[in-house]
């Protein structure tokens, strides 16, 4: 971040010494932010916004671990990762994201220090998740939140949940390795999550039954746009007549990109980053990659404009944009996006062998 | 041996000398018989469409009214059938009008009391026949409660039946089938596309629109939300019900068996509803993204009703063609009402409406010569003969028929609601009809709890 105001609120940020303070500095920014999306590409904009994003669960995280010690628990026993998915570890977070996040921390080297580590990094993760909701973070719905005790491990409890997933894949387990594949380290020990990810990596995709489920879990979300190429908006209820830009434009192409990511074994998290590694590995034509980027830059901007809804002083939104929001204009430059959309989906589910 | 096998024919013949002595029936009197249980299992079927009723309005709605929706059809209909016996037959086919009256409305055969046995030359029992038209008039007032769904008052079901049945029905169904202006003028509905669809979807119209929509159905901002019905299997089985029955209501309307003419009628009755289920599966699919089942039933019965006027008249492609359009139609219909913030709860404004109109207009346009004269009403339609006559007249009984039972039901209905009030409370709608209305709930089990928690 380049601008003076810009730099001077992470600088706020990083030395905030309590929740009330974090809190205060982000309704602030998100008052100064609205104003902002009209004056800066998208892509600046999401870069600036998640840096924000970061920076506070960055300060929550430290000031978690110093209330740990408050609390007579002391500082964490060994090194650790503290991890976002979903919008978090793509980059991706609009305004109004919710948590969803992981624990890794490094092996004790004596066993028998095992029971007590864990113990601090449950409590730990349940101090900063009740820290980040005072934030306005909405706990994750499908409960992938670190202090879930699913979600919060050491790196060899890690990686033999991730052996498991392997050997018995589900449609649910599918899910989970989906999920990792996004996971970024936020705060702590970046190596933890490099190394799960080498884990990750190792030959996973020759097995056809984990393929097939990604393919279709990567399917289920259907683009919104008809055989007549009309919008398929809501029909019924209170968002009768908007589009669910989350679930019927952005997270299909989150999907779909994802899923060629995996198979190429990028690092990369964000879809925009990923598109342009696919492209410079040659696994993206030049044309496939520009259009796919300027139809995805439409979907993160329409996302900033989806209804926005404050739930017991959570940020909320529902994903949907409202009717009166989309102009001619705007929908002429939706129905071509939603278009690019389709054909990659149908373009990853030809790579990936599918049978449609 | 011998001895004993005579002596018990003797015997035989003691008892029933009609065995060895009766003439054998003539063939007029076979003809009778054969079209008198044709007749009168169309009659059963179609009174047994009454069924599909219960399980289609019940299964669209929700639990806390389903003991009423099915039970008050069964009141109803007891009560239309004493009606229709004292007035309603009387009004439609009888005879005793003058001709200057008998355009508008027949008189006679009141209090219906029919010769126990078919008179000479005649093709069927009167009896059969009142039980067949009987059967068709309760089906018209079955339809009209489409639009009183859920939200209506008990008592004005009762009075509504006998206005419905002594002064709405039996009009347009002597202008059409009991040799009123609109029979005289060639006005070809066989089966009754409008005189009972449409007369009674108007009648459903005229309710919902002075009801005004069930509490919850549109948003302040007049987006509409979805009330889902409580059971959809009742409703897929209601259909297959109404199909099924559908055999006696149109191939039932020959009233006869004759040269086998039925089976036609029959053929392109199927025909017809197949159309209308696949067309509106596929276009709900193609429009809305999701292949919604509720479009699919209401396709199914769109096709069954916009055949129903043609199904005499059209060859079996034109058949196929009308069951796809009506599907097609039907999907949309139900759109424009709901952006018209009119509250249709079993879509009988859309079903019975928008493809009875089409059922009837579509004789304009596929009508053959041919089977316009066997069937002896009217003309062939615009693509066979290349003349719009038969359209024009269609068109005209449509309106005609439409504006008579719209301003009737306005009247009736527009009065009621002044005298004795046509809804019931905000706090009955709430607890359900069940309760309010009976006293138990038809799914009591179920409702308890809902109940504890109001």
């Amino acid at each position: 971040m380049n601008d003076p105001v810009g730099t001077q609120l992470l600088t706020l940020i990083r030395t905030a010494d309590d929740m009330k303070t974090l809190r205060g500095l982000r309704d602030q920014f998100h008052d100064q932010m609205g104003s902002l999306l009209s004056e800066q590409p998208v892509e600046q904009f999401y870069n600036h916004l998640n840096d924000v994003h970061d920076a506070l669960i960055q300060r929550t995280i430290a000031l978690s671990e110093m209330q740990m010690a408050r609390l007579g628990n002391g500082s964490p026993p060994v090194p650790y990762a503290y991890i976002l998915f979903g919008s978090g570890g793509r980059k991706e977070q609009t305004f109004s994201s919710d948590q969803d996040s992981g624990l890794i921390y490094r092996d004790p080297e004596d066993e028998f220090e095992r029971d007590e580590v864990k113990r601090y990094f449950e409590q730990f993760a349940v101090t900063i998740v009740q820290s980040l909701q005072q934030l306005g973070y909405p706990p994750c719905e499908g409960n992938v939140i670190s202090n879930n005790l699913d979600w919060n491990h050491s790196l060899t409890e890690w990686q033999h949940k991730l052996n498991g997933w392997f050997e018995d894949p589900n449609w649910e387990r599918v899910r989970y390795l989906l999920i990792v594949a996004d996971g970024r380290c936020v705060y702590g020990q970046e190596e933890l999550l490099s190394a799960l990810k080498r884990h990750f990596y190792s030959d996973m995709l020759k097995n056809p039954v984990i393929v097939n489920h990604m393919l279709s879990n990567t399917m289920r979300h259907k683009v919104l746009i008809g055989v007549f190429g009309q919008l398929l908006k809501e029909q019924y209820g209170e968002d009768a007549g908007s589009l669910d830009v989350k679930y019927g434009a952005y997270i299909p192409m989150v999907n779909s990109i994802r899923l060629l990511a995996i198979q190429a074994e990028l690092h990369e998290t964000s879809t925009l980053a990923r598109i342009q590694e696919l492209k410079a590995r040659g696994r993206l034509t030049d044309e496939d990659a520009q259009a796919y980027t300027v139809a995805f830059k439409l979907f993160l901007r329409l996302r900033l404009m989806t209804t926005e809804r404050e739930v017991d002083a959570m940020y909320g939104n529902n994903g949907k944009l409202a009717s009166r929001r989309l102009t001619k204009e705007l929908i002429d430059e939706l129905k071509t996006a939603l278009r690019v959309g389709k054909k990659l989906q149908r373009q990853v589910h030809r790579l990936m062998g599918g049978k449609m | 041996m011998v001895k004993k096998l005579l002596l018990s024919l003797g015997a035989l013949s003691l008892l029933f000398p009609a065995l060895s002595y009766a003439d054998d029936p003539s063939a007029a009197q076979l003809n009778m018989g054969l079209n008198a249980l044709w007749v009168m299992v169309a009659a059963i079927l179609v009174l047994l469409m009454q069924g599909g009723f219960i399980l289609l309005e019940s299964g669209s709605t929700r639990m806390k009214n389903a003991g009423h929706v099915a039970g008050k059809t069964i009141f109803t209909l007891g009560l239309c059938s004493l009606i229709y016996w004292a007035v309603g037959y009387g009004f439609t086919f009888g005879a005793d009008s003058s001709e200057a009256l008998n355009k508008f409305i027949g008189t006679g055969s009141f209090f219906f009391d029919p010769s126990i046995s078919a008179g000479e030359g005649d093709n069927y029992p009167s009896t059969i026949f009142f039980i067949f038209q009987l059967a068709f008039a309760s089906i018209s007032l079955s339809i009209a409660w489409g639009g009183f769904a859920e939200r209506a008052k008990l008592s004005s079901y009762l009075i509504f039946t006998i206005l419905f049945t002594a002064v709405i029905y039996p009009v347009v169904a002597h202008w059409i089938w009991g040799g009123g202006w609109l029979a005289q003028d060639g006005a070809q509905d066989y089966a009754g596309s409008t005189v009972v669809h449409l007369t009674g979807a108007l009648a459903a119209f005229a309710a919902t629109v002075l009801l005004k929509p069930r509490i919850g159905k549109f948003n302040k901002d007049g987006s509409a939300n979805e009330i889902l019905g409580h059971n959809q299997v009742f409703s897929a089985l209601s259909v297959l019900l109404l199909w099924v029955g559908w055999f006696g209501f149109n191939a039932g309307s020959a009233l006869s068996v004759g040269d086998g003419f039925f089976g036609y009628v029959a053929f392109n009755t199927q025909l017809g509803a197949a159309g209308g289920a696949v067309a509106a599966l596929l276009i709900s699919w193609l429009v809305a993204g999701k292949a919604d089942i509720t479009s699919m039933l209401n396709g199914a019965l769109a096709g069954l009703v916009a055949i129903t006027a043609s199904c005499a008249f059209v060859a079996p492609w034109a058949a196929v063609v009308i069951g796809l359009v009506a599907g097609v139609l039907v999907f949309f219909s139900v759109k424009f009402f709901e952006k018209m913030k009119v509250d249709d709860p079993i879509y009988a404004l859309s079903v019975h409406g928008a493809a009875g109109i089409w059922g009837t207009l579509a004789n304009g346009i596929f009508a053959t010569q041919e089977l316009a004269e066997k069937v002896g009403v009217g003309q062939g339609g615009l693509i066979d003969t290349g003349s719009w006559h038969q359209l024009w007249v269609q068109f005209e009984s449509v309106v005609v028929c439409g504006a008579y039972v719209l301003a009737a039901s306005f009247l009736i209905l527009g009065v009621m609601k002044l005298v004795m009030g046509f809804r019931v409370t905000e706090e009955q709608e709430i607890i359900g009809l069940d309760l309010s209305e009976h006293g138990t709930y038809g799914y009591p089990e179920q409702m308890k709890k809902a109940q504890q928690n109001l």
